[in-house]
């Protein structure tokens, strides 16, 4: 899992990894409520943001399964950060990636989400030779569950009060793709029908 | 915590017992065939491993941690033939998880005994146990399994396609759950 040529570029962003004098450009965003409600790893404090960034600038590559690349999203203009996307290599016999990420929510809405995230598709199937991309998202969060079909993924879960998130019952989306239907869509094709569940 | 529960269990025409040693044979009728084990994990088991099974199952009768299983042999009551078995699975307890199984033998399909022994295994896990959610899964390609779940009123919650590998090909899963709630409602 060698030969990444880092940072990745699209029309409009650069895709590199982070840098220690990130910290406070990633305040900016990480820290708003609008962001925390869906992360994992919720940051209160300045602090716990430097420690976020520290983590995230370790994710440099995928050399073992459970490791995680991250890469801040730097729009090409005015160098501004936006956010970060990341693949997690969650498991090597069965060849599964997950996508994770955030984005300034002042930001949102201009596609910048949909560039880094097919940059980062293209990367998995493509250079990393994973077979499926799956992405979990909150059940409340529309904003990623369309993008998620925006970009040709089915949804293959959704699970009511499985497990408590944040203190509260979780109503969790799991959208996934395959290798040969990302290559299949060729980028510009008609989305497939989501399947129906629940 | 720890669940306790109060056995055998009746249902009108069904037994759930815990397992004994005399089982092996009854267990074997059905656990050794292909079609019994084609979606499930383990593949048809020898007279030995049905033997060391049913040595495991016979103290799995009540939770006292996560992961624990409560397994029971069904039973006709009138006739005392075993027909299959039901499986209830402690999966979280800070979130009140259960995953509820079963396994029939093929001669006593379509006659509602499944249906009759699950409805019981739910009342056991939501008025017995108190769980939040109860959960089961199965190989998309085995409709009657997934078709159970449905006629048990679980919602189709997730159907996977390639997620893992299973017995050597890429695997097809769904998943059913049923809220306490939604159980408690219908019953």
């Amino acid at each position: 899992m060698s030969g990444l040529d880092l940072p990745l570029t699209t029309d409009r962003l650069v895709l590199r990894t982070f840098e220690r004098s990130d910290v406070p450009l990633v305040s900016h965003y990480h820290l708003l409520p609008g962001v925390q409600r869906y992360l994992v790893r919720p940051t209160r404090y300045r602090e716990d943001v430097s420690e976020a960034v520290e983590i995230m600038r370790s994710q440099v590559g995928l050399q073992r399964p459970g490791d995680t690349l991250t890469l801040a999203m730097q729009r090409r203009g005015d160098k501004a950060l936006l956010g970060h996307v990341s693949l997690k290599w969650s498991d090597a016999t069965a060849g599964q990636g997950e996508l994770l990420f955030a984005i300034d929510p002042a930001e949102a809405g201009h596609g910048f989400l949909t560039e880094a995230l097919t940059s980062m598709l293209n990367l998995a199937f493509d250079h990393f030779h994973i077979h499926r991309v799956f992405v979990r998202c909150d059940g409340r969060d529309h904003h990623s569950a369309k993008l998620m079909q925006k970009l040709g993924m089915r949804l293959e879960a959704h699970y009511r009060e499985h497990a408590l998130f944040q203190g509260e019952w979780d109503e969790e989306l799991h959208f996934a793709i395959l290798d040969r239907e990302w290559q299949a869509s060729a980028k510009v094709r008609p989305l497939p029908l989501r399947e129906s569940v629940a | 915590m720890g669940f306790f529960p109060a056995l055998p269990i009746m249902t009108s025409r069904v037994t759930l017992r815990p397992f004994t040693r005399g089982d092996v044979d009854a267990v074997f009728d059905y656990r050794s065939r292909e079609e019994v084990a084609l979606y499930l994990f383990d593949a048809p088991l020898s007279r030995d491993e049905c033997a060391l099974a049913i040595q495991q199952r016979i103290s799995q009768t009540s939770w006292t941690e996560e992961g624990d299983k409560i397994v029971l042999a069904a039973e006709l009551t009138e006739t005392g033939a075993l027909i299959g078995e039901v499986s209830l699975i402690w999966r979280s307890s800070e979130a009140r998880q259960g995953e509820i199984g079963w396994i029939f033998h093929p001669d006593y399909h379509g006659r509602g005994y499944a249906t009759e022994a699950a409805r019981a295994l739910f009342d056991l896990g939501f008025k017995g146990a108190d769980l939040h959610r109860i959960f089961a899964r199965c190989d998309a390609r085995n409709d009657s399994s997934w078709r159970l779940m449905e006629r048990l009123g679980m919602r189709r919650e997730a159907h996977f396609r390639e997620h893992a590998l299973f017995k050597g090909g890429w695997d097809e899963e769904m998943v059913y759950a049923v809220l306490r709630r939604e159980w408690l409602n219908d019953a």
